[in-house]
């Protein structure tokens, strides 16, 4: 006889509202279901309704951790359509913010799961060790969390050189650290007894359930649109792939940790190589009628932007796929045959952002048909 | 022995990593993103800032004629400040603007 055992949509293990509903035998999870939808925020409709310009700061804000990733991918697919090339020193700009970004985002990731198995010493020190990314970000674009960096044809801002002496001892501080959890996650008990053998997903499991970023590596799938398909700078920068075997959350935490030291490798080479040049090229926003998709790997996986235009400055339709939408599939085999007090370490092993992934479509259960709510309509409901 | 025991016996004997904030101060680097300063004398009224701002935060005072930003939709992007011909906004290093009422 199984149990229904209900999280969310509000529910104190959750960051953000999202309901799942397990089904339990005594302590055994048998199955889950995930009904998504919660955090719709209706941000691709707002996105068609702005011009190209003032969208790159829409799209900074469908993520606040990944906030650079998704701003450079949106500038990334308006360049195609308008057929422009950035400038190589935007390009290497681009990649120095998005790796710190990468550090930062895995760093929370660190304090946070160390906070939901109840290890709230690493969760201070993670999180106090991530402060000396968010100062190198301010430093560079202005800003601790939104860098406003990025518009379309390049950055807003250079960096200058004598910020890099100073980066590059944010970057020595942040490299000692990372160094130090990466042994800390390999070595010590209470981590290692909560995490390994935990939210098992199998190579098998993550190629059929197409798993992205960090959650497919640890199972030794071996993707990473960085060097599968390299953007911006990324094709002349030199970094491994890290992917680790055993599939279980202990290797999704390592994977994060040891692509922390990979990124701080990219920074340093970035700065070191950084071309010398203009910063932005002048673009001409009234673009025909196209349709183009970019993708890039946030720090979660693979992020994909498709933008259509119409010869407006404003685009037709932009649809927006978040890495988190992406790993949903693979849920149910992580959670399969664990235990309930295993839930809320291994929801947060993909690193669920609920609010970038949120979409809705309303069906008419009768007749099967799609339909658009008009905003008379869904003032009527909120009375 | 825990692993961590000896990174938590150090920071509990070295001085704590925040600082006490109202009465110590950091100050924000250079070319932070901070309140918007709008310098009424060199203002020409091309209303570019309003056309620009992705978050339609300026608008036009009815009495002095010139741009006024509504900081709670402002989203300290420096847009405006960019594209202004004559600098007469500029972005300062200011971050203490909360408020309890709406002036």
């Amino acid at each position: 006889m199984t149990f229904v055992v209900p999280v969310g949509p509000q529910h104190p293990m959750l960051k953000e509202p999202e309901f799942f509903r397990f089904e339990v035998k005594g302590e055994e999870i048998v199955g889950v279901d995930i009904r998504l939808g919660y955090a719709h925020r209706g941000i691709e409709e707002a996105l068609s309704r702005r011009s190209y310009k003032h969208n790159v700061y829409l799209c900074e804000r469908i993520c606040g951790i990944c906030n650079v990733v998704h701003s450079t991918t949106y500038c990334q697919t308006v360049e195609q359509l308008a057929g422009v090339e950035p400038p190589e020193r935007a390009k290497y700009i681009r990649a120095i913010l998005m790796e710190l970004e990468r550090i930062h985002s895995h760093l929370l990731w660190l304090g946070v799961a160390a906070h939901q198995i109840g290890f709230n010493t690493l969760f201070m020190l993670a999180w106090r060790d991530r402060e000396y990314v968010m100062d190198l970000r301010e430093l560079i674009s202005g800003g601790r969390v939104h860098s406003a960096m990025n518009t379309i044809g390049g950055v807003r801002r250079d960096v200058r050189s004598e910020h890099v002496p100073t980066m590059l001892r944010g970057l020595d501080k942040l490299e000692q650290s990372a160094r130090y959890y990466t042994d800390l996650w390999g070595s010590d008990r209470t981590i290692l007894a909560r995490c390994t053998n935990v939210g098992v997903l199998s190579k098998d499991d993550a190629i059929k359930f197409c798993a992205v970023g960090p959650l497919a590596r640890a199972s030794d799938v071996k993707v990473d649109i960085r060097k599968d398909d390299p953007y911006g700078a990324y094709g002349a920068l030199s970094f491994n792939v890290i992917t680790e075997q055993e599939g279980d959350v202990w290797a999704k935490g390592m994977v994060r940790l040891r692509e922390i030291l990979e990124s701080i490798k990219i920074v340093r080479q970035a700065l070191k190589e950084l071309p010398s040049g203009p910063v932005r090229t002048p673009v001409e926003l009234k673009i025909p009628p196209n349709e183009t998709v970019e993708r890039t790997e946030a720090p979660r996986g693979e992020l994909i932007y498709y933008i259509r235009s119409n010869g407006t400055d404003t685009p037709e339709r932009v649809r927006v796929r978040t890495p988190t939408y992406g790993n949903f599939a693979s849920m149910k085999s992580m959670f399969a045959g664990g235990t309930v007090a295993e839930i809320p370490i291994v929801m947060w092993s993909i690193d669920p952002c609920f609010g970038c992934n949120d979409r809705i479509t309303l069906v008419d259960s009768h007749t099967g048909k799609a339909r658009v709510v008009s905003f008379d309509e869904l003032r009527r409901w909120k009375k | 022995m825990p692993r961590i025991l000896p990174q938590v016996l150090r920071n509990l004997f070295r001085k704590p990593f925040t600082v006490k904030y109202p009465y110590v101060k950091v100050e924000p680097p250079e070319g932070y993103r901070g309140r918007l300063a709008i310098n009424k004398e060199r203002c020409i009224r091309c209303w570019l800032c309003i056309h620009t701002c992705p978050a339609r935060a300026i608008s036009v005072d009815k009495e002095t004629k010139r741009p006024s930003i509504w900081l709670g939709r402002c989203t300290f992007c420096g847009e405006c400040a960019e594209v202004c011909p004559t600098k007469a906004i500029t972005m300062t290093k200011e971050f203490e603007y909360t408020t309890l009422y709406e002036k």
